[in-house]
């Protein structure tokens, strides 16, 4: 409870952004890690959700831009986009890691971290300043900062619960997007709505996605996800959305994982090894053999592997 | 996978990699490997959803050598093991445990038979 209550005296003294009617920015920036990981923290929802929110505790949503527990592999690739790219490209504007801002960042964090939007340029180069200082290292501290800005709940169930905002409306402050409407009992999101895609692959297909992402000014590309979901699994007769395997069959619920889980893998992959031994003969020469099939049959919604 | 005699001696091994070839920018011949410089494709052979890849393996059990100028067949066992392994390895090596995960792992005892001509 205690850390319920300080969450929400958190949030009430940071200055949430969210988009209102007209798409308008109604409120300030982040300026630091502290005031956007409060902005969007999900602690207050484990008070009612706790089995929800101890899956979601487990998966790689609560930690999108440190990456593996063990590795922070996402980290590391963030600095690799720093080293590797952003300096080495003539017009980036970035020299050094201390020019990184927000427009830079954004081509990871528009699905590492798509609330970077709702930062100014402090935080990009505070978020790189960590990145850094865990890669060169292994600053545990560090590593709680990347991990206190994530996809929470806030981001699928509110940020970016509507795609369509023309026809369905923009996300609001105090709604939580679910499964039925009504009154919700926090008093930071005080209703809630029926979202039209909470249980659509499109939801997913936001972040894990078609490809380059084109409308950035250096498109990246790291998912596909969603791009051989729609062009090669609907086609053979695919039907089931995202949710339905990676939290339903799985039987993972919020603790939504992929290739490096047990369930995922015997859900994705059937392997079948058939073997036999022979000994070919051409007029006196014998020539014995092992001959091997190995059929590989691919059941996810998608390609193996993504990229 | 690999073929190995029953005192541990592998006498083949071979792998297959399925996997798309990201296009460098967008351009040209070169895969490009970070997110950062990945837009676009220029193979795909990664396994195709509700299809199956199969894929045959001759292995051969002898050595060659010649004498007399004849071709000579020497057979390197008669029972031997055949392991199967499938890995999903988005980064690094096998023997990285935080990106490497072995999906999937089978043996096949075999024999060839003795005698006969």
């Amino acid at each position: 409870m205690r850390v319920c209550t300080s969450a929400f005296v958190l949030l009430s003294l940071t200055a949430p952004f969210w988009l209102g009617g007209d798409g308008a920015a109604e409120e300030t920036k982040a300026k630091t890690i502290a005031e956007l990981a409060a902005m969007y923290d999900s602690s207050s929802c484990k008070e009612c959700h706790a089995d929800i929110h101890g899956q979601w505790l487990k998966s790689l949503h609560a930690r999108s831009i440190f990456g593996p527990e063990a590795v922070g592999r996402t980290a590391a690739t963030i600095k690799t986009t720093i080293e590797n790219g952003l300096k080495e490209w003539p017009e980036s504007g970035v020299k050094t890691p201390e020019d990184v801002g927000v427009k830079h960042l954004m081509i990871c964090a528009k699905c590492h971290l798509p609330q970077l939007q709702e930062a100014e340029d402090s935080v990009a180069r505070e978020i790189v300043k960590n990145v850094y200082a865990f890669a060169d290292n292994g600053d545990e501290q560090a590593k709680r900062a990347l991990e206190s800005l994530n996809i929470g709940c806030t981001i699928c169930h509110g940020r970016n619960a509507i795609v369509h905002k023309w026809t369905d409306g923009y996300p609001k402050k105090d709604v939580v997007y679910g499964s039925k409407d009504g009154a919700h009992d926090d008093p930071d999101h005080s209703v809630m709505k029926q979202s039209k895609i909470i249980k659509e692959t499109i939801l997913c297909g936001q972040c894990h996605g078609l490809g380059p992402n084109l409308e950035l000014d250096n498109p990246t590309q790291c998912a596909t996800l969603y791009g051989t979901h729609l062009y090669a699994y609907v086609p053979e007769g695919g039907t089931k959305t995202c949710q339905e395997c990676h939290m339903r069959a799985s039987g993972l619920g919020h603790n939504i994982q992929s290739y490096r889980d047990p369930a995922m893998i015997k859900l994705a992959l059937d392997v079948d090894v058939e073997v036999q031994a022979l000994q070919w003969r051409d007029i006196t020469t014998m020539t014995p053999l092992a001959n091997v099939t190995v059929a590989l049959t691919n059941k996810a919604g998608h390609s193996i592997p993504d990229g | 996978m690999t073929a190995k005699t029953n005192d541990g001696s592998v006498f083949y091994n071979t792998e297959k990699i399925y996997m798309p070839t990201p296009q460098q920018f967008g351009r040209g011949d070169k895969m490009g490997r970070g997110p950062y410089e990945k837009s676009g494709m220029l193979r795909d052979a990664s396994l195709p959803p509700h299809k199956t890849v199969k894929e045959q393996f001759s292995i051969p059990v002898y050595t060659d050598a010649t004498k007399d100028g004849k071709v000579v067949r020497t057979l390197l066992a008669n029972d031997f093991t055949v392991d199967v392994e499938v890995w999903y390895l988005p980064y690094g090596k096998k023997d990285d445990p935080g990106n490497a995960q072995k999906w999937f792992a089978v043996s096949k005892q075999m024999h060839i038979e003795k005698g006969g001509k």
